[in-house]
């Protein structure tokens, strides 16, 4: 009943768009036909590849930095409370910093490669994997850490089996926001400056007034975001089966 | 004693900033990394032309717009939905794939459909706050005590009264999470569509002091932004503690991922 | 060694914890308390809320240090002046908390061979050792359980069989049985008691119930407030093997229980 009635909204939507694009015409709406034929083409000769490829790749590497640092800066700070009482307001008011608008700045900077956009996917990722490794750092039972030594752990086993798996339902939490918005700014940093990537593919056919191109572009952009969620929602599921089900998240 | 220590480590930590600032910039060269003094003057001179407050109260007017667009159907959609389960189960994959979707990316066919005014701006901004509002609100109407309203039913309550005096009033926490998490997205949202193509609003500032290799402008502008979302997180924050009142303090959910843009 | 001291003893031992600015000490929490344990023995703690039993507990168990005293393990002190705490001094003192510290992401199995595992003595005796006791306590068939799919005197269980697992010759347990109903509880003393009996370890168990502390211990230490000193020593001499469901009908029970209540209040 209820799986019909999802699969009849999705025919529903699909018609919608249809119909939009007789209402409103090829330039407003490219017809879902179009783009179907278009994703061939672009997967025939290679070009969404190529393109998908360098979004990745930025995306890889800005994450990897901004990974880095979010985890590492709040196990520094760990060490002293009085540098976390110090710099905390700081870093929290460095989270206004608009990080898109620093583009037009990096550009200048670094030039049109991808040092500006690995620096802005960066800095979005830090500042999300710091503050759930922060709350994580802060929400370890330090009972279980007492436990641990008392039963014999050496600080290896104790960063194992204790921190590491304390931690990690914070990191999930901030690499399931963190990765797909990694990804997101991607695609806009190429908006803004690139000659390949997918977010290139899309503003270039925008320009070029190729709706269908633009289409096409957003449909490979949401299958690739909305794929990344659920493959990281199928490990989170795996790999944290211990935890009681809540039975009020949205979905 | 413990307080005052914390202030001045606090002071300290800001000043080396700003040190660590100027001496970029004298390394780098102004043209570079224009030094922390010129940026202020420089801002001071935007706020005095009317410049500043030209361009961002159009990123206001698109943010504002956004917000109530996105927002209004986002707090009350969940409202109507609960009392359709199947509507809303058949909903559910959709709404939290266009949860998922990245809106900004939506920005070049939002410019497509309506243009590089405010309109596209409106929209991006719209698209955004209406998802983060909506799960908050869904989550503020799915965490209601089930008996609350058995027992309001029971007394012999009609269903506008629970949805009055029951419902709400439990779910306003929620809402204004929604809300309070989608202020700076808002403002982020306006920023970014007018980075992308716009011909006034603060993002358009950034991008016209970068386009004539003004650095000192492009730090200006990026400084007014920035101030101004810690100013408007300030001042939701600040219209939730009052209207929260009765809440006890660490209630209020802090959105872990707030740090988005 | 010296074989006519006692397995444990505790020597003018105090405690203060710093104020919460860091700046002062706040009063003594325990001030001039000794003891001594004789190997083997049962000894059961009561004292009133806040008088700083699991303080002292904490200080046995090495995972906080007393603020001037002395503790003693087969005559040797723990700590020489300064050194680091050795938290369960070598696996020597077992720790049954207050609270639930299961590690909440290992099934009940896996949290029971942690300390084995942790230890490195893993192996198809211990193994067989653990299933035994989960067995004894009545949790086979729970072992690929998780902690939060467990009750709450289940949970209580894996962790009293987690320490003794492992076999330390001293065990602290701070009121373990604290938050269960009248049937479970007697169970679960009735298992301890058992599996003491069989191993006849030295057991510190701290409870609130004056009737918990005469059933179980070989004798009862009764503590004052804050700052606490022992107030009472009672040799418990009922004989055993004990009936726990009777022990009210047990004739020295009344003059006992009154003795102890008269201190405690
Ligand atoms: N880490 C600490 N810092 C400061 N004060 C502490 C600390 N731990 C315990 N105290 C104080 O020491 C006193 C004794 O606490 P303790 O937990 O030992 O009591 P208790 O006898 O175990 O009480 P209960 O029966 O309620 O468990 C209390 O006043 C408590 O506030
Ligand atoms: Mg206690």
């Amino acid at each position: 009943m209820i799986t019909t009635g999802r699969i009849l909204l999705g025919l529903a939507l699909l018609a919608c768009w249809e119909w939009g694009h007789r209402v409103a015409g090829n330039l407003f709406v490219a017809s879902p036909m179009e783009v179907v034929q278009r994703l061939r083409e672009i997967v025939e000769d290679g070009s969404l590849w190529g393109h998908a490829a360098s979004t990745l790749w930025i995306t890889a590497l800005g994450f990897a930095i901004g990974f880095f640092f979010g985890v590492l800066l709040p196990f520094l700070l760990d060490q002293s409370e009085r540098a976390t009482k110090a710099i905390e307001p700081a870093v929290l008011a460095s989270m206004g910093i608009p990080k898109f608008a620093l583009a037009p700045l990096l550009i200048l900077w670094f030039g049109i490669g991808d040092a500006p956009k690995v620096v802005i996917i960066a800095f979005m990722t830090f500042y999300m994997i710091f503050i759930s490794t922060f709350s994580g750092l802060r929400g370890v039972d330090h009972k279980l850490i007492v436990m641990a030594k008392i039963v014999g752990a050496d600080p290896m086993k104790l960063a194992r089996d204790v921190l590491w798996r304390s931690l990690q339902p914070y990191m999930f939490a901030g690499l399931k926001v963190a990765l797909p918005r990694a990804l997101s700014a991607a695609i806009v940093g190429e908006f803004l400056v690139a000659d390949k990537g997918l977010g290139y593919m899309i503003e270039h056919a925008r320009q070029m007034g190729d709706t269908t191109g633009v289409f096409t572009g957003i449909v490979v952009v949401t299958a690739l975001v909305l794929g990344l969620n659920w493959l990281l929602e199928r490990l989170q599921a795996k790999v944290m089966a211990w935890r009681p089900k809540d039975a009020s998240v949205a979905h | 004693m413990h307080k005052a220590r914390t202030v001045l480590d606090r002071v300290l930590v800001v000043a080396g900033v700003i040190a660590l600032w100027q001496m970029a910039s004298l390394s780098a060269g102004a043209y570079w990394v224009p030094a922390p003094w010129p940026v202020l003057k420089t801002l001071w001179a935007m706020a005095q032309s009317g410049a500043l407050a030209r361009h961002a109260s159009y990123t206001f007017q698109a943010a504002a717009w956004g917000f109530l667009i996105g927002g209004l159907p986002g707090a009350v959609l969940p409202f109507i939905l609960r009392r359709m389960p199947r509507l809303s189960a058949i909903l559910d994959p959709y709404l939290v794939g266009g949860y998922g979707i990245p809106k900004l990316a939506l920005a070049p066919l939002f410019i497509l459909w309506f243009g590089i005014g405010i309109e596209s701006k409106i929209a991006v901004v719209a698209s955004v706050v209406f998802f983060l509002v909506f799960f908050n609100t869904t989550a503020g109407v799915r965490a209601i005590d089930p008996k609350l309203v058995q027992m309001a039913r029971l007394v012999g309550a009609s269903e506008l009264l629970i949805a009055r005096r029951v419902i709400w009033p439990s779910a306003v926490p929620f809402i204004f999470a929604g809300l309070r998490v989608s202020t700076p997205y808002a403002i982020g949202g306006a920023v970014i569509a007018e980075l992308i193509s716009s011909n006034r609003g603060l993002g358009y500032l950034v991008q016209l002091g970068a386009m004539n290799f003004k650095t000192v402008e492009v730090f200006a502008a990026i400084l007014a932004i920035t101030l101004i979302v810690i100013g408007a997180n300030a001042l939701v924050n600040g219209i939730e503690r009052r209207l929260l009142r009765w809440r006890p303090a660490n209630a209020l959910n802090k959105d872990a991922a707030s740090g988005g843009m | 060694m010296n074989a006519a001291a006692p397995l444990l003893e505790i020597d003018g031992l105090g405690k203060r914890f710093p104020s919460r600015d860091g700046r002062s000490m706040s009063p003594w929490v325990i001030q001039n308390l000794s003891f001594s344990v004789k190997d083997g023995e049962f000894v059961t703690i009561i004292g009133p809320s806040g008088a700083g039993k699991s303080t002292l507990l904490n200080m046995l168990a090495q995972t906080d240090a007393p603020s001037e005293g002395e503790i003693r393990f087969r005559g040797k002190p723990v700590r020489e002046a300064g050194a680091r705490l050795s938290p369960g001094l070598d696996c020597q003192i077992g720790y049954v908390f207050q609270d639930d510290t299961l590690l909440p992401w290992r099934t009940t199995i896996d949290n029971v061979l942690f300390p084995l595992e942790a230890q490195g003595r893993l192996d198809d005796a211990s193994r067989a050792r653990a299933e035994t006791l989960m067995k004894a306590v009545g949790l086979n068939g729970f072992e690929r359980y998780y902690p939060h799919e467990l009750s709450g005197g289940m949970r209580k269980r894996a962790a009293l069989i987690r320490t003794l697992v492992y076999d330390p010759p001293i065990i602290l347990m701070d009121e373990p049985f604290g938050a269960l109903d009248a049937q479970t509880r007697v169970q679960l003393q009735e298992d301890l008691l058992r599996l003491w009996e069989a191993g006849r370890k030295t057991i510190l168990f701290i409870t609130h119930d004056i009737a918990e502390a005469i059933a179980l211990g070989d004798r009862t230490l009764v503590l004052s407030r804050a700052p606490t000193h022992i107030i009472g020593d009672h040799s418990i001499d009922i004989p055993r093997p004990r009936n726990l469901r009777d022990i009210y009908a047990v004739p020295q029970f009344a003059g006992l229980y009154e003795t102890i209540r008269a201190q405690v209040q």
